[in-house]
């Protein structure tokens, strides 16, 4: 009987509590009409979501809130080419939606001057979700990233100070920044902060795959698919860990013997023990993202699968996964599993990302 | 009987209503504390760039090194961070914030100030050439003012400042040769950055109310090739990434790059 006085009595309690939250609430919405409209346009960014099979955002939501506007203005200047220093290559130029933000067929990319870069240019997704960027791990934050290919000579050739000096010269610009971060200079933090709003964006995680893990209608693999996915997990997944297939370590997955022209994460922490160690990229539309490997020397599947089975050459920074009991170099594939294995690594194409219009040029 | 400490609906409401409150500005103000005695004062710092006993300038003039090598100068930039004074009972006051660049092409930022400074009488200041790690890191919205990425002190591609950048041409050398020596990095073992510890001379550093004293310091060039380690300029590696050679610069420019010319008591 106590206890259920007790109990009325903290009901009426929360009654109280619920009354007194439902008016502040009332006058909030009464003053916060344009909280509401935020809240709408931030629905209609693309990829602002958290896929219940993913693991949590590093980049959150609550960093950079993501919003139709900026958006639309990181878009603009994701595919502007007036950003290089001779007005001839964007960040579209090598990241091409169609082919989930990779190079189609480029081994290696023009810059200006059709100089070409260093890398092939990895596919751009899920970038919330990493921790760090570019094969050698370099940069450390997706705001951060874009100045690599904006300053690199091979690039797109603009030191960042000419970049804003451009973007402030343009009328139209000044006016879509002001919207956002009100009247004032185009500077660094707007700039770079606007442009992650759109990579950002770039969300790949309705493939079949994705469909099949998260029980959703269409999510039916076949019994090769489901066989391939076993021996992905039995042989591949240590190193492409996760909902995001790469555990974002730095490996040598045995291409080369020597590094003279690219040492990988060692360009970076100057260690040897990190030559010719590149970070483990993710699968996902992997069989749309060719060429492959950090210099883009293979250009099919079956060639990785290829080298992974009878291609992988020894050094002193191998990877031990590499290296079988009994001295054998690689993961031994049979070509019944090499097929299976393509099989499942085709599941993982997202054509709801490969042909999202919303992530295309914009309308000049 | 199972306790449910806050209904469904209220949960919501809550939600909603931090949903709400978070898109509002913050406009919170502090309040406003006026002491009845002032407890800080300003000490103010200018940085004379020097090569050798000569006022560095960037328009040609080649310089002699002790060794009879000679050069010019066309970029000097560096940043100061991190300011600590420190007083004879061994406690200190490290001035938070405070990053400044260095760039010889524009006379008015070889001068600062740093307030705030605790009243006292302090016996040694020192200063990290460059910047902390945390903050070379840290967020671009971050990274305004002298550490903005936008100064070209900044290595997109390792993100991080450049700490020191010195550009010119040997001109001892047949044919002459560019001297390139931009130092950063912050990772073990290539770790650039260094504090300097200029001597106070046995001067005493009065920070008052009233009393505002300024330090004026020499930045000799040539102490950044010639200290711990000397490098010959015309074997000096074009230097535009972390290494052991930029460390050994960094360590050279640290230990006695910077010397403490006068104070002005003001």
């Amino acid at each position: 009987m106590r206890f259920a006085k007790l109990l009325l009595a903290r009901r009426q309690l929360l009654a109280r509590w619920q009354l007194a939250a439902g008016l502040a609430l009332g006058s909030l919405l009464a003053a916060g009409t344009s909280c509401e409209a935020d809240h709408d346009r931030l629905v209609a960014v693309p990829g602002s979501h958290q896929p219940a099979n993913f693991p949590a955002m590093v980049y959150g939501l609550d960093k950079n809130a993501p919003d139709a506007a900026t958006f639309e203005l990181g878009r603009r200047l994701f595919y502007d080419a007036r950003l290089s220093s001779d007005g001839t290559v964007s960040c579209g130029s090598c990241h091409q939606a169609s082919v989930a933000f990779a190079h189609a067929g480029q081994r290696l990319s023009p810059g200006v001057s059709g100089q070409l870069g260093r890398r092939n240019a990895p596919a751009l997704q899920n970038l919330r979700w990493h921790q760090g960027f570019m094969a050698d791990g370099g940069v450390l934050g997706l705001e951060l990233q874009a100045l690599a290919p904006l300053t690199d000579r091979a690039e797109m050739n603009t030191s960042l100070a000419d970049a804003l000096a451009k973007l402030n010269a343009d009328v139209a610009y000044r006016q879509r920044f002001a919207a956002i971060y009100g009247p004032g200079t185009i500077d660094t933090p707007q700039f770079l902060r606007a442009l992650a709003q759109f990579t950002a964006a770039l969300t790949s995680a309705n493939s079949r795959y994705d469909h099949y893990v998260r029980y959703e209608a269409g999510g039916t693999l076949t019994s090769q698919e489901l066989g391939g996915r076993a021996l992905f997990q039995a042989k591949c997944a240590s190193c492409h860990a996760t909902e995001l297939f790469t555990d974002e370590s730095f490996r040598n997955n045995g291409l080369d013997r020597t590094f003279p022209r690219d040492s990988g994460r060692a360009h970076i922490t100057a260690r040897p023990t990190d030559a010719g160690r590149f970070k483990v990229p993710s699968l996902r539309n992997v069989a749309r993202t060719a060429p492959y490997m950090h210099d883009g020397r293979f250009g099919t599947l079956a060639q990785v699968l290829a080298h992974y089975d009878h291609g992988v050459v020894p050094s002193r920074t191998l990877d031990p996964l590499l290296r079988q009991p009994n001295g054998q170099l690689g993961i031994p594939l049979a070509a019944r599993e090499q097929a299976d294995l393509l099989a499942f690594l085709n599941t993982l194409t997202d054509n709801d990302f490969l042909t999202d219009h919303r992530l295309l040029a914009p309308q000049p | 009987m199972k306790n449910r400490p806050f209904s469904p609906f209220l949960l919501f409401l809550f939600a909603t209503a931090s949903l709400l409150s978070s898109c509002k500005k913050d406009g919170d103000s502090q309040a406003v504390v006026s002491p009845a005695q002032p407890t800080v004062g300003t000490v103010s710092f200018e940085m004379d760039n020097r090569v050798g006993a000569k006022a560095l300038a960037l328009d040609g003039t080649a310089y002699p090194t002790a060794h009879g090598e000679t050069f010019t100068v066309t970029t000097l930039e560096y940043y100061v961070s991190n300011i600590k004074f420190s007083k004879a009972d061994g406690t200190s006051y490290a001035a938070p914030g405070e990053y400044h660049l260095i760039n010889a092409a524009k006379p008015a930022t070889s001068s600062f100030a740093v307030s705030n400074v605790p009243i006292g009488d302090y016996t040694g200041v020192s200063f990290v050439v460059g910047v902390d790690s945390t903050t070379t890191k840290s967020d671009p919205l971050a990274l305004t003012g002298d550490l903005n990425p936008a100064n070209a002190m900044y290595w997109a591609w390792a993100t991080g400042h450049i700490f020191m950048k010195l550009e010119g041409t040997v001109t001892s050398t047949s044919p002459t040769k560019p001297l390139t020596c931009h130092i950063g990095g912050y990772r073990a073992p290539y770790n650039a950055i260094v504090t300097a510890s200029p001597s106070l001379n046995g001067s005493t550093l009065l920070v008052r109310a009233d009393h505002s004293p300024k330090l004026y310091f020499s930045a000799d060039v040539l102490k950044m090739f010639d200290g711990v380690t000397y490098f010959a300029l015309s074997a000096f590696p074009p230097t535009m990434a972390p290494s052991a050679s930029s460390v050994q610069v960094a360590q050279n420019y640290a230990a006695g790059m910077f010397n403490v010319e006068r104070i002005q008591a003001n």
